[in-house]
């Protein structure tokens, strides 16, 4: 892949580094035919961000040679290498007239070369980390709530609440959006300070509401996109459907698009009321039939749960347990004989990189359990684990499977697709989100990750 | 217990600002006493602090529009509130511009003090925004610990030189040592002096004066025959000097500090509606 950004577009680039700096440590580079896109996810898995930079975004993109054969190129940067190149850049904004990025695969090299001022020309040359891509899987045009506003307004409110604060609430219903702390109450006590507050639907550009909802995430991940839109005076808009749903921001402009989809808490309430996943040794289904058997979820592309041997998968469904090692084996009996089961077995072209519907694709999606400090001492190795998820044509037999990031392949044979759907779930007896390697059970809470290789 | 009150003035609001942030520059937690006519900022000297107080003092009538205060009873129609100086920074800091920011004591899962900022917006209604701060309510049996500090019998009175420079020298001198001699005497002289074992260094400021105590009688007669040019000196931890001097905001009309020889170092700022006392002890 080589692209060449100009001028004013490396200052766009840079702060789209730094917004995504502000989720994650590490971003995917993924050089698409319509664009590049430049992705992230936190430690924990509960948020996620990616930048879409259009072709007309560059002054020169070429993605891949055009040989079917030839290896995809997946690579993932530490954001710690990346960020002081592109930190300079967006002070000293005169000095650099062009960026050149280019991968090269038998290298194995990313590099970035800036050609500045008085023919002074910088080349990093950063190493990478091969990986499959990742992405998002959430259909955002199925939220039953979406809400559009300026980024100023945004930036005028956000900036109301502390920089520490991590998690706050937002309340919607057909009156009036709420914005406020999520405060946890220790003997009865508030601990730290409370802010709320109101706006009125005339401030919003588009207001749309579904169903009433409050749903609580994590604002400070949320800081890097609006502080880019506010730059760019571009309006942010907002997906969202009940407690537990993914919510989704996203930034919209003709060269780029910025989507940022962080998992919110689920209502304690709703999990006394939720149903078992339904047991099944051949969990292949659609999305759209597990809405009904799985009654926790309104959307049908939510996940639905797959079950094997009885096991259940800790989660908002009341699942038990999941264990990886046992979930692996049953999904490589699911594989056809003759394939070597080491490696992923890759779906035919029916990935999609925008966020699915169910009537092209479906997916099989498992669930499994976030770190339990109750629960044996085998599951706090895995705080999150991959799992490829299969996808069927309508006759396919292709089928994948599993395997866990711990044992993260770095097989160089990405010749063939594969999904994988990364479902997080987090359990919580004091219903807070905790970053990275949580010991303590969280609340549910689903964020839909598919990732994706061509 | 009610208390409520409305700051309407950009200008007051910007002043309480400031001196809501110096207190907090001083201190993690302090009390918050509400009488009618005043409120005051206290901390009273403990080991935990290194032994320093506190006592601002603000009249409640130049900073609020409208206040109304119910005490304990009728006869102690006083309130103390153990607040964080911090949240209530932190609260005021994006108020700036607000129509109006009304500050009462409520009681939502525990006592609080709920500020509400109307501030203008794009839309035909202001926006709100609400604060909620937790306080703690000191019972009335532990409100001598809070009382008004005495004026100490100091040895020196003087006036400080001009706070930028003062402030200044003593972050140079921080990097040296860790304890800072303050001397003045009644000519208006006053020496900085630090000590190490490889170098001493000496500020002196002169020509400062020395404020006009005497006529209030508030001092003991053995200090009228004092001689001028006699030191009267305390060691300090300098850290302390420096957060106390770092944390104003606003230079004040007067600085003056009273020195007792060997005991304490009284600092005394005072502004148009503000006092601000500050006590360090000394280190032998």
């Amino acid at each position: 892949m080589k692209c060449v950004i100009e001028g004013n577009g490396i200052k766009v680039f840079g702060r789209a580094i730094h917004a995504l700096s502000r989720i994650g440590d590490e971003i995917w580079l993924d050089p698409l035919e319509d664009g590049l896109a430049v992705r992230t996810v936190n430690s924990s898995q509960s948020g996620y961000a990616c930048f879409c930079f259009a072709p007309l975004f560059f002054q020169q993109y070429i993605p891949d040679p055009a040989t079917k054969d030839s290896q995809a190129v997946k690579c993932k940067l530490n954001l710690k290498c990346v960020l002081p190149m592109f930190r300079c850049v967006t002070c000293r904004e005169r000095s650099v007239d062009r960026c050149e990025i280019s991968i090269k695969i038998p290298d194995g090299r990313v590099t970035f070369r800036f050609h500045c001022r008085h023919g002074i020309t910088k080349t990093h040359n950063l190493g990478y980390q091969e990986c499959e891509a990742l992405q998002a899987v959430f259909p955002a045009h199925l939220s039953p709530n979406v809400l559009m506003a300026q980024s100023k307004l945004l930036g005028g409110i956000v900036v109301h609440f502390p920089v520490s604060q991590e998690e706050v609430t937002l309340s919607v219903s057909s009156l009036k959006v709420v914005l406020k702390t999520f405060c946890v109450e220790e003997n009865d006590c508030i601990k730290g300070m409370n802010t709320a507050l109101m706006l009125h639907p005339d401030e919003l550009d588009y207001f749309q509401v579904g169903e009433d909802s409050d749903v609580t995430f994590c604002l400070k991940e949320l800081r890097g996109l609006l502080s880019f839109a506010e730059c760019y005076g571009l309006p942010v808009s907002c997906q969202f459907g009940a407690a537990g749903q993914p919510i989704s921001f996203t930034v919209k402009d003709i060269t780029l698009e910025a989507h940022v989809v962080l998992s919110t808490l689920t209502n304690p309430d709703s999990e006394s009321s939720s149903q078992p996943a339904p047991r099944d040794d051949c969990p292949v289904k659609t999305p759209k039939a597990s809405t009904a058997e799985n009654s926790t979820y309104e959307e049908p592309m939510e996940a639905e749960v797959c079950v094997s041997d009885g096991e259940r998968v800790a989660s908002s469904q009341g699942s038990e347990m999941f264990s990886p090692a046992r979930h692996m084996r049953k999904m490589m009996q699911l594989h056809a004989p003759e394939e070597i089961l080491q490696r992923p077995c890759f779906a035919p072209e029916s990935v999609l990189t925008t966020p699915v519907t169910p009537a092209t694709f479906k997916i099989r999606s498992l669930l499994f359990g976030a770190v339990y400090n109750s629960g044996d001492g085998k599951a706090a190795d895995f705080p999150s684990l991959v799992y490829a998820s299969d996808t069927e044509d309508d006759g396919g037999t292709q089928e994948t499977i599993s395997f866990s990031s711990g044992l993260q392949h770095t097989s160089a044979d990405l010749r063939r697709r594969e999904v994988l759907t990364v479902i997080t779930g987090f359990e919580s007896g004091n219903k807070r989100f905790q970053k990275g390697v949580g010991l303590e059970p969280f609340c549910c809470s689903q964020l839909h990750l598919v990732s994706i290789g061509k | 217990m009610k208390f409520r009150a409305k700051i309407v003035d950009v200008g007051c609001l910007n002043h309480f600002t400031r001196v809501v942030n110096t207190v907090s520059k001083l201190t993690k937690a302090c009390v918050l006493r509400l009488t009618c006519d005043h409120l005051y900022f206290v901390l009273s000297g403990r080991v935990a602090t290194g032994g320093v107080s506190m006592w601002c003092e603000l009249l409640q009538v130049n900073f609020f529009d409208e206040f109304q205060l119910e005490g304990v009873s009728a006869d102690a129609n006083e309130i103390f509130l153990e607040v964080a100086p911090e949240n209530l920074s932190r609260a005021l800091k994006t108020a700036q511009n607000a129509k109006s920011v009304k500050i009462k004591l409520t009681k939502k899962s525990c006592p609080c003090l709920t500020l509400a900022a109307e501030l203008p917006s794009l839309s035909s209604l202001s926006r709100v925004v609400t604060h909620d701060l937790p306080v703690d309510v000191i019972p009335r049996r532990l409100w001598y610990d809070f009382r008004e500090p005495q004026m100490p019998e100091f040895d020196v009175s003087i006036y400080l030189p001009p706070l930028k420079t003062m402030k200044s020298v003593v972050d140079r001198m921080k990097n040296l040592s860790n304890y800072l001699v303050v001397e003045a005497n009644l000519n208006g002289k006053m020496n900085l002096k630090i000590e190490t074992d490889l170098v001493s260094v000496t500020t002196h400021f002169k020509e400062l004066g020395n404020p006009p105590w005497g006529e209030d009688g508030s001092q003991s007669s053995s200090r009228t025959h004092r001689e001028p040019e006699l030191m009267a000196e305390t060691r300090v931890d300098i850290r302390k000097l420096q957060q106390f001097l770092t944390g104003q905001q606003v230079n004040p009309s007067r600085a003056m500090c009273n020195i007792v020889d060997g005991r304490i170092l009284h600092l005394i700022f005072l502004h148009e509606d503000v006092s601000l006392q500050y006590f360090i002890p000394a280190v032998v």
